[in-house]
């Protein structure tokens, strides 16, 4: 019997629904509506890398889980991606709360030490707006607000590090914007 | 040539340095039979310099200015550690005069050039004086800074516009505005003036000519301190960004055997006025009617200084430690040739579809290039946490080869072996580079990221297979990874992205 599950990928602006169905020692994966591709994973590298069948074609894929959000970094034939993938379920469960990238809260996107806080609670502030200043490197990325709205909360400092996906500005949209 | 009195042999030697340089010093001090010593900043305790040299003092907190700037600790250091000299490398304290004279007044030797002539060459207006004084030709323009947007006017419709504001002060495309009508000047002057007093805590700003389309060609040359004075030949360095450089090669393909004659005599100019001691690099800008002006001198060994070695089969930093041992050149000029083409790679933590934004984290595997005509200088390692606060670059790739295209070609097969998973970086960039006729035909500029680059449109596309491949193992990725979390209990942080990659990919294997 197949034991099946689904999960929805998200690559740059795409977004793909994958199925992952094994029996015993046979594994295979259907992308979107396509057949199911035959897949053989080895893991190779004592464990750091898979050595990827489909086909006959060969790749090595390294992939590492970087955050609670699921994102997957993932190096294919040498090149780095990003991904994010979740289970089928908890996607659904994600969009009946509402879109979350329509939400104002500012997450880091790199590790790094926050320079400048540029607002404070209760300020109103417009989408596009520079709200907090982040280093990492020598180089100072500015954040933006994403929509407009007010501050209600900024759980960092000046001068604390921070990870990617940690919450930096909490901002309440403006009511139909 | 051969020993004076005053030669000696170091013991040992403490390296100033962290990332890939400190390694690069450290390999050529032990071929010597140096002792070494390394420095550390508390959160480079497990780096690679570290791990590298003989012994290691740790020198104060992660941030470089509580560390890595700290020239009375680093001297302490040496003190401590009974090494009689020390090497900078490039960046930190590598041009700071009072560093160099602290060093020396400690007993210590500076393997560098005197606090003199870093403070003629830190100061673009002093060192632009110095060269027309010396001959050496310069951007036409002003000698002294200028305050006065009339006489900026004045100047700038002498000698025509397009003109560069500049800061004197100024360094790493800071403090520099382009100014192309009498209409934009005295708002211009004001705000370069303005951030070169922030910046550089100096305001003094200058008025030169501005060379459209201009490459970037520099001279590496060696002094002994007594005017004696070589050089190794041109490096072209036209791949940029943000002002930085990204790519390098020697010979530069923009030069005719007359005109690198021309550029390499100019250079040998400039080191000799100011009686030049140790390794420096003299910058050009070239035109594109083949004119070239002296732009800056930096009196360091320079990140790109492997393509110089590759090419001229020297090595610069035995040759800094002979000089500062006393010994001089030890290389005539006649001896020195350009031998094949050398191509240098800036590995950088940093993401080219993102305005090349930092991108950091853990090295969580590295699969490094190898076979004919491959060097590798490196400061990382395989499970190394690359801090945040040092510069994003971890490794140089160096690839030599008979002729450039031969030298391309091989490029294109070591960047395809060449397999860093952990942080986005740019070896993909390098692999566009490369395809890009105008870096192909060598007529590349300064330009050459601006004109060709385009952020949203420059990876060659994954084929289906690929995207296949990429999405399927992702996904089955995330499957295992469940069921291992399912399977045991999460100890202790079950999200550290070595236990979900380790448990997830043992898992992966189907054929029990």
């Amino acid at each position: 019997m197949w034991m099946k599950k689904r999960y929805i990928l998200k690559l740059a602006d795409d977004q793909v629904t994958a199925e992952v169905a094994r029996r015993e020692a046979e594994t295979q994966v259907r992308l979107g509506d396509a057949e199911p591709l035959g897949i053989d994973a080895v893991p190779v590298m004592g464990g750091r890398a898979l050595s990827v069948r489909l086909g006959n074609r060969q790749h090595l894929v390294h992939l590492t889980g970087m955050d609670r959000k699921g994102t997957v970094a993932a190096t294919l034939d040498g090149r780095p991606f990003r991904l994010t993938v979740m289970d089928e379920l908890k996607a659904q469960a994600l969009e009946s709360l509402g879109d979350a990238g329509g939400s104002g809260t500012i997450l880091a996107d790199i590790p790094g030490l926050v320079i400048e806080i540029r607002v404070r609670p209760g300020q109103q502030v417009h989408q596009g707006e520079p709200v907090i200043v982040v280093e990492a490197m020598k180089m100072q990325n500015e954040l933006g607000a994403r929509v407009s709205g007010v501050v209600r909360e900024i759980p960092v400092k000046v001068g604390q590090s921070v990870n990617p996906g940690d919450p930096l500005v909490v901002i309440e949209p403006d009511p139909g914007g | 040539m051969e020993n004076s009195d005053s030669s000696r042999q170091f013991r040992k030697v403490l390296v100033a340095n962290r990332g890939e340089i400190a390694v690069r010093i450290i390999q050529g001090l032990r071929e010597m039979g140096i002792g070494t010593v390394a420095v550390y900043s508390e959160i480079d305790r497990t780096a690679l310099h570290v791990l590298t040299a003989d012994e290691a003092v740790c020198i104060g907190p992660a941030p470089a200015a509580e560390s890595y700037l700290k020239g009375d600790r680093i001297i302490a250091a040496a003190l401590e550690t009974g090494a009689e000299a020390i090497h900078p490398g490039y960046g930190f304290l590598s041009e700071n005069g009072p560093f160099s004279a602290a060093v020396e007044a400690a007993g210590l030797v500076f393997i560098g050039p005197t606090a003199e002539t870093m403070a003629i060459m830190g100061d673009k207006l002093s060192s632009r004086r110095r060269m027309i004084a010396a001959g050496v030709p310069v951007v036409p323009g002003t000698e002294e800074a200028v305050t006065d947007p009339a006489e900026a006017v004045a100047v700038a419709e002498r000698i025509g516009y397009p003109v560069l504001l500049k800061a004197s002060a100024g360094g790493g495309g800071k403090g520099m505005r382009v100014v192309r009508s009498s209409g934009e000047m005295a708002a211009a002057l004001r705000q370069t003036r303005g951030e070169a007093g922030a910046s550089f805590a100096n305001d003094a700003v200058f008025v030169e000519k501005y060379i459209e389309s201009p490459k970037h060609i520099e001279v590496q040359v060696l002094g002994d301190g007594r005017g004696e004075v070589i050089h190794l030949f041109e490096r072209e360095c036209s791949v940029q960004r943000r002002h930085q450089k990204v790519i390098e090669e020697s010979p530069s393909p923009s030069l005719t055997p007359a005109l690198r004659d021309r550029i390499c005599a100019a250079a040998v100019q400039t080191a000799r006025a100011v009686s030049y001691r140790g390794a420096g690099t003299v910058e050009f800008i070239l035109a594109p009617g083949g004119e070239f002006f002296f732009l800056e001198m930096n009196t360091r060994l320079q990140v790109e200084h492997p393509v110089t070695e590759m090419v001229t089969g020297v090595d610069l930093v035995r040759a800094m430690v002979l000089i500062a041992q006393g010994q001089g050149l030890c290389y005539r000029q006649e001896d020195l040739r350009q031998h094949g083409w050398a191509l240098e790679f800036r590995l950088y933590a940093e993401d080219p579809a993102r305005n090349f934004a930092p991108s950091i984290g853990r090295i969580e595997s590295l699969t490094v290039p190898q076979g004919p005509g491959v060097r590798l200088d490196t400061g990382i390692y395989e499970g190394f946490d690359v801090p945040i606060h040092y510069d994003p670059m971890l490794a140089k790739l160096i690839v030599w080869a008979e002729n450039r295209d031969l030298a391309i070609d091989r490029a294109r097969r070591v960047l395809g072996e060449f397999i860093l998973h952990g942080p986005v970086h740019n070896l993909p960039f390098h692999a566009w580079a490369l395809e890009q006729p105008a870096f192909r035909d060598g007529s590349y500029t300064t330009h050459f990221v601006s004109e060709h680059f385009d952020p949203a449109d420059w990876q060659p596309r994954l084929d289906a297979g690929q995207t296949d491949a990429l999405i399927a193992a992702t996904a089955l990725f995330e499957a295992n990874r469940r069921d291992a979390r399912l399977a045991t209990p999460p100890a202790g942080d079950e999200c550290a992205p070595g236990n979900w990659r380790l448990n997830a990919l043992r898992q992966m294997t189907n054929t029990k």
